[in-house]
């Protein structure tokens, strides 16, 4: 399992070189740099801009300037952001906590919410359980994002239950840490329900197409006719083969949770990584852009490798591959 | 114990009263009077501040919550001209017997730095030689250069300041009087190189900020809200006595979508608010309601204009872009009214020159010229220039080329992108074919520093003052885009280098300027200046939105009680914030 683990690991090394290659030289091909917005500032001069090139090694051919960059990286300097003049692990830092804590909150609600439901709409197939399920998920599924925040946000400023936007209330920092808490759940809600419907009937219907494959299967009907009760068919044999699929899934889950929001956080004006991002690729911030894209590649990696893992504890046909 | 509690609190209160009563600089008095002290303001705004670093700030996301702390030896008046009273009590300017122009500042006493430490000559020597000189910088050290480059020469005497140019320079109170000072015991470390000083003063390092203005960053939350708590050593009081800012706090609170910035004033969450005109009605209608403040202020400084480029690759474009009547037609054809009417909801006013309505500069003389919505005049002008119209409606040039060119703006300026697509329906009834292309603006900038662009839809901004463009106006400007000289960009051919005659006399104009110190004779020059543009339509201006605001009316705004209006340069930001130690919330 170690020596899996190990191989997956240096099996990494050259997909992510490949990966800041390509998001490198994409970025290139882009027109403009930083600078544009400094040359059409009609108070700085040419020479001045100049200048400011070959402070920030603008100056310099793409190649250069990516092997520059590469050997920065591996001395573990990721170089720093143009816009904001610091370390960009500080710039991410600062925005990482709001996505990670939106992204889990999200990835629990629709996961914690979307399996059992699946099972349950399996159970009663096509009876009226099924149906409703079905009809919410396809609703939730169907509503642009956009459209869910900005219904919510007048939602909110209508009626006063939930915040219009933000993530911290204002008396925040005064405030004793368990309504900390419950401020924080107050804020997600939104983005939480904006992201969550548009994912949960797509959890759920996996869920539900598989029990019902695996609940169909010869193994399924001789552990029934052998006299096994059915609760413990379902959730002792055909749950844990059912599952498989969805583990795989939650692999690109991770990095998705770095990714995968920007639209909804501008509309509810959450502070996470997706709109720092957008602007970053619009300021030109290479080396903001880079890190986000490679932070991006590492988590994909980890997270396959830790639904990998999950599969092989969940099923011993993995497992023995693994192994081999 | 309850009794040495108290003991506590008193002495220490008499402590701080005693602390306050010690600070007695000489005061600024500033006109205003009958505020309340205290309260909190709370602002929306798009995006967070990138750095607190003055010298460094590229956006008005960064400046306009810096500024705030900004503090200089003059100040700007309502036109944002530098004739109000900073750190200065007194100064002047006098024509040397040598030619040159000596600028001379008598500085405040007694003034201290938002950290209690004292506020003097030092400070402003220390921002002078150890920032501005060396060009530590992102906007370089040009602005403070006479016509020949040099900077001025800083001599003191006792709590007097000189700078002394060689030769006659007018922007002397802008430039010289109006550099932010730096404290000298903060950062006299981080002066070593512009990379060194650049990472100074980071949204990293709020807690070393120090200050001497009104209100200083205290607290940055990334991407949820920036405070600015009161300067308690702010040197300004009004007539009253009462120390100003008059409002405790400022808060900005980071909406990224516009929208929502609108549902959390309707909300009461935010006071104060900039309107688009398109949402103007609906807000108005639920002002007397929601107890607003509505104003309608003068037109906004910058303009978006068209501008062909002379220089462009296809020769026989080239001709049509540089043909007089063209540009005129152009002009006619384009229904600024219209535009105003429909889109503006009647909230804004047209442009025919290089500055608008609300400038200290205008030159009301341009409305004269007739440049009114005329299909009729523009194709005179075009058949007088030998355009005609093939049987298909097509404008034909002189050659019997069909006239087709290409369009271009940043497509995520709504408003460019709006008067973009009116345009090329306007043209389309002269039978010209725009071929409309929105770029993103990185790929807009490219364009204009190449041949490879036609026609493209831009506004710039910067001071009031016309000698601030100059960059932009003077033939071999680093921003003379529309017709770039062979000396600026190397793939203009010297053979095939045009100049408009009304070009060659801004150029002029632009250079003589600087050393012009008398007023009326400078307003001579920014008259013929604009009546030289508008005439010859050399970039075609478009439109101008009026400045919206509205704002609680538990805010007081000051200049709103004294002009009725806000003013639209003092901030060209954010107009509301002009002067904002003043505002005061019942």
């Amino acid at each position: 399992m170690l020596k899996y683990i190990i191989r997956r690991i240096i099996l990494a090394i050259p997909v992510l070189l490949g990966v800041s290659v390509i998001s490198f030289f994409v970025m290139q091909l882009a027109p403009g740099d930083f600078l544009d917005t400094y040359r059409i500032n009609p108070n700085i001069s040419r020479e001045k801009i100049q200048e400011l090139e070959t402070l920030y090694g603008l100056d310099k051919d793409p190649v250069t300037q990516y092997f520059l960059w590469l050997g920065n990286v591996l001395k573990g300097n990721w170089g720093y952001s143009f816009v904001y003049k610091i370390d960009v692990w500080q710039v991410m830092l600062r925005r990482l906590e709001a996505t990670l804590l939106l992204g889990v909150t999200t990835f629990i609600f629709t996961w914690g919410i979307g399996i059992p439901l699946g099972i349950t709409a399996a159970l009663h197939q096509y009876k009226f359980t099924d149906q409703t399920l079905s009809t919410i998920g396809l609703i939730g599924i169907s509503i642009p994002n956009f459209f869910f925040a900005l219904l919510w946000l007048m939602f909110a400023a209508n009626t006063g239950i939930f915040p219009i936007g933000g993530m911290l209330s204002r008396e925040f920092a005064n405030m004793p840490w368990y309504a900390q808490i419950g401020d924080f759940f107050w804020h997600v809600a939104g983005p939480v329900i904006t992201l969550g419907t548009a994912s949960l009937a797509g959890t759920m219907r996996i869920m539900r197409g598989q029990m019902l494959d695996e609940m169909n299967q010869d193994y399924a009907e001789f552990a029934r006719a052998k006299g096994m009760p059915s609760d413990v068919v379902i959730y002792k044999h055909t749950l844990r083969n059912a599952i498989n699929p969805v583990i795989t899934s939650l692999g690109f889950s991770l990095s998705a949770i770095l990714g995968g929001a920007l639209i909804t956080e501008y509309v509810f004006s959450w502070p996470g990584l997706g709109t720092l991002m957008r602007d970053a690729i619009f300021q030109q911030d290479i080396y903001l852009v880079m890190a986000n894209l490679l932070l991006q590649g590492i988590l994909l990696i980890i997270g396959n490798l830790l639904a990998d893992i999950m599969l092989a504890a969940s099923d011993p046909r993995v497992r023995l591959r693994m192994s081999a | 114990m309850k009794k040495l509690l108290v003991l506590l609190v008193v002495l220490s209160s008499t402590l701080a009263l005693f602390a306050q009563a010690a600070y007695n600089p000489e005061w600024l008095i500033a006109d205003v009077e009958g505020g309340q002290r205290g309260g909190t303001l709370y602002l929306g705004t798009t995006a967070g501040p990138k750095t607190l670093n003055t010298y460094w700030a590229q956006e008005t996301s960064s400046s306009v919550i810096i500024n705030q702390g900004d503090v200089s030896l003059l100040s700007s008046d309502f036109y944002g001209q530098p004739t109000q009273p900073g750190l200065a009590k007194e100064w002047g300017v006098e024509a040397t017997e040598d030619g040159g122009t000596l600028y001379w500042f008598v500085m405040r006493e007694g003034v201290r730095w938002s950290d209690g430490h004292p506020l003097t000559v030092e400070d402003v020597i220390f921002t002078w030689e150890k920032i501005i000189v060396p060009d530590l910088t992102a906007d370089g050290n040009d602005v403070y250069m006479d016509a020949e480059d040099n900077l001025p020469e800083l001599t003191v005497e006792g709590n007097k300041i000189m700078f002394k140019y060689p030769t006659r320079f007018r922007f002397g109170f802008e430039t010289v009087g109006g550099f932010a000072i730096m404290p000298k015991h903060v950062l006299e470390d981080k002066v070593t190189d512009a990379e060194t000083f650049q990472s100074t003063w980071t949204v990293e390092q709020v807690d070393q900020l120090v200050v001497a203005g009104p209100f200083k960053v205290t607290e940055y939350t990334e991407g949820v809200r920036v405070v600015l708590e009161r300067n308690p050593y702010y040197f300004e009081k009004s007539k009253d006595g009462v120390q100003l800012p008059y409002l405790d706090k400022i808060v900005f609170e980071i909406v990224s979508d516009s929208n929502v910035e609108r549902l959390r004033f309707e909300a009461g969450e935010i006071d104060m608010m900039g309107v688009q005109a398109k949402d103007f009605p609906s807000l108005r209608a639920q002002a007397d309601q929601k107890g607003w403040n509505v104003i309608i202020g003068p037109a906004t400084a910058g303009s978006n204009f068209v501008a062909f480029n002379f220089n462009t690759a296809d020769p026989v474009k080239r001709e049509w872009f540089r043909n007089d009547n063209f540009r005129k037609a152009i002009a006619y054809a384009f229904d600024k009214q219209t535009i105003i009417d429909t889109l503006y909801n009647g909230l804004g006013e047209p442009t025919y020159g290089p500055r608008t309505s609300s400038s200290a500069f205008y030159n009301p003389e341009i409305e004269t010229l007739g440049y009114r919505y005329s299909l009729v005049t523009a194709q005179r002008l075009l058949r007088e220039a030998g355009f005609t119209w093939n049987d298909k409606g097509q404008l034909v040039d002189w050659y019997g080329n069909v006239v087709e060119f290409e369009l271009n703006t940043n497509g995520e300026n709504v408003m460019r992108n709006e008067i973009s697509i009116i345009l090329v329906d306007a043209l389309g009834k002269l039978g010209i074919k725009v071929n409309y292309r929105p770029v993103q603006f990185n790929a807009l900038v490219q364009r204009m520093y190449s041949e490879n662009w036609d026609a493209i839809i831009i506004g710039l901004v910067g001071g009031d003052d016309p000698g601030w463009g100059t960059n932009v106006w003077l033939l071999d400007g680093g921003l003379h885009f529309w017709n770039w000289s062979p000396e600026v960009m190397d793939w203009v051919d010297p053979d095939e280098y045009w100049v408009h005659p009304a070009e060659k006399r801004i150029d002029e104009i632009m250079r003589i300027q600087r050393s012009i110190l008398d007023q009326d004779e400078l307003q001579k020059l920014w008259d013929e200046w604009q009546m030289l543009v508008a005439e010859n339509q050399i970039l075609v201006y478009t439109i101008s939105q009026n400045y919206l605001n509205m704002h609680k009316n538990t805010l007081h705004l000051y200049p709103v009680e004294k002009y009725g209006t806000i003013n639209p340069y003092g901030y060209s930001y954010s107009p509301g914030l002009w002067k904002i130690e003043y505002a005061w919330k019942e």
